[in-house]
């Protein structure tokens, strides 16, 4: 279980405020943090991973104290078992990408980046430099480079902000992959609709440094009517339209629907 | 070539000269690498007061620097004396002498190009080194300082073409002593006091070529050096 309770001053796009954050965060879940521009998801982030320190406040992860105001525990980013995915990838340009899967390895975890380079699809490009490459294939070596510590907590800054629609689907794919196949618990920042619909077990939305009660809807919560149930092969997605929308997911429980039956649009999303 | 050899100089300031600035440069880029990634990367409380003791050599005139260098390495100094007593070294009037001022002298021009160099680099790339787990110090050695050779290598430049032009330190430290501390600058000093202004001026063309051809060089380099 991850735990953060967090507090700290911090300037919003609507003026000053305070981050202040009460988290807890299912052990392998996939949890989607969604907000307006300059709203704290980044900086709650940046806490997270030590790279900033808020003024009062806890983390616990997995029983393991990572800050603590109180006592004054702060572990660095060192510290901590994180992944962290930039929103610039902040890939190292005299590294290759194979160089830079490594950096973070152990000695004896080479099988293991082999393993992320096949897993991201890299390995026609392991020794090219990161300038060489394009923007998905830059997220997609971020993605395995974070990895690479097989770390407890995976941190991702709008890793899909600056791709294009071919490019961030695959990302994704890549992504919901990695994510059931090592289970690694997951917070990603994302201002796009259709990560949280594929990707999130849960949503949180932040306002102004707050957590807002209300869970995050990207389409309307009443029952509605399936019009149309089908499998798009290309994205591997099950979609469902209704009147007011479309909805789509990888999994497989959905496939159980058929045109006619009435969705619950939230109780799908809890269930998946 | 020919004509270089050729002409009416002693060529020993020359050599003592290219000595000087080899040492001073190859030591400064010891000493001054990790100063200038330890100021590029700490937080520390005091860093002003470091920065402005390095950036001193930039605004003091070079006889008041000497003074004091001269004051502090003088034998008859505590400094200079536990230095004479324990490894029979005098520091006023001799080469390593020259060595030591030069080191403090250029250390500015070693340490603020690395410093703005480490400096200018995304603030991401640091922290994604640390978020796996990486120490500062490696950091600084796989990852920043690679990534910043332009300005290594004005920092190499800057501290050699600085420590071949010293004049006023020299003088104050080292005197005039043929063999041991009579640098370029000072043999064109001498010769313009005796009048012989030809041989001045082979001194001062040679110096003048010198320094260009330096500055050339890395120009010519620094457009080549790209990551």
């Amino acid at each position: 279980m991850i735990e953060a309770a967090v507090s700290m001053p911090r300037l919003f796009a609507e003026g000053a405020g305070t981050l202040n954050v009460n988290l807890t965060i299912t052990p392998g879940s996939l949890t989607a943090l969604v907000g307006p521009s300059g709203s704290g998801k980044t900086s709650l982030l940046r806490v997270l991973a030590g790279l900033e320190t808020p003024k009062q406040g806890r983390i616990v992860v997995e029983k393991q104290v990572w800050f603590d105001a109180g006592q004054g525990i702060n572990r660095r980013p060192q510290q901590r078992s994180i992944g962290y995915i930039f929103q610039d990838t902040a890939l190292f340009p005299n590294l290759s990408v194979r160089e830079n899967i490594a950096y973070g390895a152990s000695a004896d975890g080479q099988t293991l980046v082999d393993e992320l380079v096949e897993a991201t699809g890299l390995n026609a490009f392991v020794h090219e430099k990161p300038t060489r490459l394009s923007g998905g294939q830059r997220q997609r070596v971020a993605l395995a480079r974070a990895l690479v510590r097989r770390p407890q907590l995976l941190l991702l800054d709008e890793p899909f902000a600056a791709l294009d629609d071919p490019s961030a689907t695959q990302l994704r794919h890549v992504l919901l992959d990695l994510h059931r196949a090592w289970g690694t618990t997951t917070l990603l920042v994302s201002h796009h609709d259709a990560d949280v619909r594929v990707l999130a077990d849960r949503v949180i939305t932040l306002v102004q440094g707050q957590i807002q009660e209300q869970p995050h809807r990207t389409t309307p919560a009443k029952r509605e009517r399936i019009d149309h149930i089908y499998f798009d092969e290309a994205t591997r997605q099950w979609v469902i339209e209704t009147a007011t929308g479309q909805l789509r997911s990888s999994d497989v429980r959905w496939q159980q629907a058929t045109a006619g039956d009435f969705v619950q649009i939230d109780w799908m999303r809890s269930q998946s | 070539m020919l004509f270089v050899y050729a002409m009416p100089i002693d060529w020993e300031p020359i050599w003592l000269t290219l000595r000087l600035a080899g040492i001073t440069t190859l030591l400064l880029l010891l000493i001054g690498v990790p100063l200038a990634g330890w100021l590029a990367l700490s937080r520390f409380r005091l860093k002003p007061v470091i920065e402005s003791l390095i950036s001193l050599p930039l605004v003091l005139p070079p006889s008041v620097v000497g003074f004091y260098l001269l004051l502090a390495f003088s034998p008859t100094s505590a400094f200079g004396a536990w230095l004479l007593r324990t490894v029979d070294l005098q520091l006023v009037f001799s080469f390593p002498g020259l060595v030591v001022a030069s080191l403090l002298y250029s250390l500015p021009f070693m340490v603020h190009p690395i410093q703005a160099g480490l400096e200018n680099l995304p603030l991401s790339w640091r922290e994604a080194s640390y978020t796996l787990g990486q120490s500062p110090t490696r950091t600084l050695w796989r990852v920043l300082l690679p990534n910043c050779k332009p300005a290594v290598l004005t920092g190499i430049v800057l501290s050699f073409a600085h420590t071949i032009g010293e004049f006023g330190l020299v003088l104050m430290i080292g005197g005039n002593l043929p063999g041991q501390t009579r640098v370029a600058s000072i043999a064109i000093y001498d010769e313009v006091e005796l009048l012989h202004f030809d041989t001045a001026h082979a001194y001062a063309g040679l110096l003048l070529g010198l320094s260009f051809a330096i500055l050339l060089l890395v120009y010519g380099i620094n457009k080549r050096v790209t990551v």
